[in-house]
């Protein structure tokens, strides 16, 4: 097989930080190729290069042989290389197939032939195995087909190349297959595929090679045979993976009294009838599958969806919680699930989004000066590590890792005594999901009350005293989180009873 | 130190551009007109005098409603409202000034009513529009631009039904000193002014005020879920803007000592809009500046002034501001910004990295 794509000594330097230092990357036709490395290790970097969204400082790429120099997004498209995000960027109210040739419709008499359009929509689609009604709008879809309808796009271009960034961090099980189906059917065509992914059963599962990069350096590529996950997490990290997952569930004495207790909670549009207790300096964990509720008992405990029945009592005290305001008065705090949306404020600074959550509390008119949020922020870009020059970069231009921290930071700024986590460690590398998970013990440890909803049971089992397990709106059980198995869990969630 | 100051950064901000822009302009009018910037004093009246002086005096009602516009924008809104308002402030003060009269007759220094109802009740009646706006917007989830289009719609027509469509003439003399007046040399309006930029300024920096406009502005469902009251902020900042256009109001009818329902004010919320954006602050919403604002306003004053001065015949005034806002807001432009902060940042680094 030969190399479609050959990068060699690629440089870049931000502001600050040499983001790239002499990487080489290779590509073959026809194998998917996964590009690993944390969060900030430059594989972004390395593909915004590719796609002319950055210009490299020096270096050369090669692709089938000519040297080439993308200047912008749209030439790199031109040039055969096209991306799928993460978040699906296509426009969600036209059609299927009108996302797929927006930009270059056939036409027939000066105008768009939409059956055309519409049959060879269909055609591709159904290359995927998906028979769909192309002429409805994206978003009547999920982002599985979403994400596929970009994928149809790409390779309807006829690209060379197709770069996958994080397809599959917002797909289920059988979508993800489809998508793997979909991807050995385009390798077998002879399309060279850059596969990023945080998921290392997806890499094993699919790819051919690997290159792994760390801090901006090549650490090496390997045939997907040559190293073992242990291996692979080790060159990623740069540190032994037992240190990092050297982690201690925390201690609770039987007779620790109660920090929060909800007691047949509910609202009529939401869930109907639940209750939960945590003790203090618990660590409770959450565990079901997407919609099964989880997200919502959250919600009801922070005050973003107001209870109609049941009471909440923290410390023995009822509290009632009208507003996410009331229940960081009483020290509850959240952390929602989709940081982009729900968590982080983008154009602000760090230092303003650790600021946030103690400043609303004391209300805008008892405003902290600038010198002490600096050090408020400077401390915790400290204790959680968080990769940044200064704080007052904006909270939007770190990585997804860096984000999840400056909000973990904002909580924590806010000395809770309730933590409650959503999917906190989704979509971020390994190494800072150990580091979070860390942070949640010692919190307990110095006896806050986490409450941690995770998809990912493995990580569920590994933190929590107690496991509450959540099937269509309701608690079906709650097991003990130091004898209890995946499986466990698993059958329970199957079959809806311990 | 807010930000390490190094000339790149300087030049990436769209304030120091508002301020170049600024000066460019002054700069062609001094070199037409090098007296341009001579102001004498007046002894008669007991102000200063001269096109700089003029300038800042004519933005005041422009300057003031823009700090309420710079955070409804910051909020990510519009607010259209404000000129009617304007007009509104004007006619309640003047049916105070002159409840008497049914037709037109000669003015007189007299007020029919206290003269602390002139000057309050027209504010508290525009403090509560814009509470209404702000009610619309936050209880409401309507459009800002959609809320306030009703009152920009129905409040010129209030203030016609408030003074029965007339148009009244006062002579009160302590109503003129709102708009006519001196304090320190300076004239009135620019003393308000003065007084509101340093209050605005002082109450979104010094509290948390601003921070959470921006927040709100940026990610609403995050603010709200960090704890910021975001419908609190929404309708403080809405009736700060309907206030603010009320003290425009007095000062405007004050200049002409009469209110004028249809005229009063027409515009303005296009000139406000327009200020705040040369100022810096993204339509979008999100980091505002009171100072670009202020710069913005008096940018588009200076224009203005500019066509006065130099005779351009009236029929072109409208076409050559649009042509200098053009240049403007090109020099403002992302491409231009990064052109120059990277020469900058180029000719740093060939100094030996020394700070600027």
């Amino acid at each position: 097989m030969q190399n479609v794509l050959e990068m060699k000594g690629i440089s870049i330097e931000f502001p600050g930080v040499k983001a790239l230092d002499n990487v080489d990357f290779s590509l073959r036709a026809g194998e998917i190729h996964s590009l690993l490395g944390e969060n900030g290790a430059g594989k972004s970097t390395l593909i915004k290069c590719l796609t002319g969204v950055n210009r490299k400082d020096s270096g050369k790429i090669f692709l089938d042989g000519h040297e080439i120099n993308p200047t912008d997004p749209g030439n790199a498209i031109d040039l055969g290389i096209s991306t799928v995000f993460q978040e699906v960027n296509l426009c969600p109210n036209l059609s299927v197939a009108e996302n797929i040739f927006a930009g270059r419709q056939p036409m027939k008499h000066g105008g768009i032939n939409w059956r055309e359009i519409n049959s060879r929509a269909s055609e591709l689609m159904s290359r995927f195995h998906l028979d769909i009604d192309v002429t409805r709008p994206l978003s009547y879809y999920s982002t599985a087909i979403q994400q596929m309808t970009s994928i149809a796009r790409a390779v309807d271009i006829q690209a060379k190349i197709l770069i996958l960034d994080e397809p599959t961090s917002s797909l289920d099980e059988n979508e993800v297959q489809l998508l793997f189906d979909v991807m050995r059917d385009l390798r077998s065509q002879g399309m060279g595929i850059i596969f990023i992914t945080h998921f290392l059963d997806q890499i094993y599962a699919v790819s051919d090679r690997m290159t792994i990069l760390r801090n901006g350096h090549l650490i090496g590529t390997y045939n997907i045979d040559e190293l073992t996950k242990f291996e692979l997490v080790t060159k990623m990290v740069g540190k032994d993976m037992d240190v990092i997952f050297n982690l201690k569930r925390a201690e609770v004495a039987d007779d620790s009294e109660f920090m929060l207790k909800a007691e047949h909670i509910g609202n009529a549009s939401t869930i109907n009838d639940i209750s939960v207790s945590i003790k203090k300096g618990e660590l409770l964990g959450f565990a079901g599958l997407l919609g099964s509720g989880r997200t919502e008992t959250a919600q009801m405990l922070f005050g973003v969806n107001r209870i109609s029945h049941g009471n909440i009592t923290l410390e023995d005290h009822e509290i009632i919680l009208k507003q996410p305001f009331d229940a960081i008065k009483f020290r509850i705090a959240f952390c929602p699930e989709d940081r982009k949306r729900d968590g982080i404020i983008g154009d602000l600074s760090i230092r303003e989004n650790i600021m946030l959550a103690v400043q609303s509390r004391e209300g805008f008119m008892k405003p902290m000066s600038h010198q002490e949020q600096v050090t408020l922020a400077n401390k915790y870009i400290k204790l959680l590590g968080i990769a940044t020059p200064d704080c007052e970069k904006k909270a939007g231009e770190l990585s997804g890792g860096n984000q999840q921290k400056v909000i973990l930071a904002r909580w924590m700024a806010a000395e809770p005594k309730v933590l409650i986590l959503d999917e906190p460690t989704r979509g971020i590398d390994i190494g800072a999901k150990a580091e979070i998970q860390r942070l949640m013990l010692e919190m307990c440890g110095s006896g806050v009350s986490v409450i941690f909803i995770s998809s990912e049971l493995d990580e569920i089992i590994r933190c929590s005293n107690r496991i509450v397990i959540m099937r269509d709106r309701a608690k079906v059980a709650e097991v003990d989180g130091a004898n209890c198995t995946q499986n466990d869990i698993l059958k329970i969630i199957a079959e809806g009873a311990a | 130190m807010r930000k390490n100051l190094n000339l790149s950064s300087i030049m990436q901000s769209k304030v120091t551009w508002a301020v170049i822009a600024e000066m460019l302009i002054l700069l062609v009018c001094f070199a037409i007109r090098p007296d341009f910037f001579s102001i004498s004093y007046q002894p008669s009246t007991g102000m200063l005098y001269g096109s700089l002086i003029d300038i800042v005096n004519r933005s005041a009602e422009i300057t003031i409603i823009s700090m309420g516009m710079t955070l409804v924008i910051a909020l990510g809104g519009t607010d259209l409202s404000v000129g009617a308002l304007v007009a509104v402030a004007g006619a309640i003060a003047l049916k105070f000034l002159r409840w008497d009269v049914l037709e037109y007759t000669t003015p007189g220094d007299y007020s029919v009513c206290p003269y602390i109802l002139v000057l309050t009740v027209p504010l508290i009646i525009c403090a509560l529009m814009g509470l209404f706006n702000g009610f619309l917007v936050a209880k409401g989830g309507i459009q800002p631009i959609i809320a306030t289009l009703i009152l920009m719609v129905c409040g010129r027509g209030v203030a016609q039904i408030l003074t029965d469509g007339k148009q009244f003439t006062t002579g009160y003399s302590p109503f003129r000193v709102i708009g006519q007046g001196s304090f320190l040399y300076l004239p009135m309006p620019i003393i308000i002014t003065i007084v509101v930029v340093v209050a605005v300024a002082l109450f979104t920096r010094k509290t948390a005020f601003g921070a959470f406009v921006e927040s709100v502005g940026v990610n609403p469902s995050a603010s709200r879920l960090s704890g910021i009251k975001a419908d609190q902020v929404i309708l403080i900042v809405f009736l700060l803007t309907g206030l603010l256009s009320g003290i425009a109001g007095l000062i405007y009818s004050s200049r002409i000592m009469s209110n004028d329902s249809n005229n009063a004010g027409l515009n303005f919320e296009m000139d406000a809009i327009l200020a705040v954006v040369i100022g810096g602050t993204n339509m979008s919403g999100g980091k505002f500046s009171i100072i670009g604002t202020l710069v913005g306003s008096l940018i588009i004053r200076t224009i203005v002034t500019f066509v006065y001065y130099f005779g351009i015949v009236a029929e072109a005034t409208m076409a050559f501001k649009a042509l200098i806002i053009a240049v403007v807001i090109v020099l403002q432009s992302a491409p231009v910004r990064e052109y120059f902060a990277k020469r900058a940042a180029k000719r740093v680094k060939v100094s030996g990295g020394v700070q600027a």
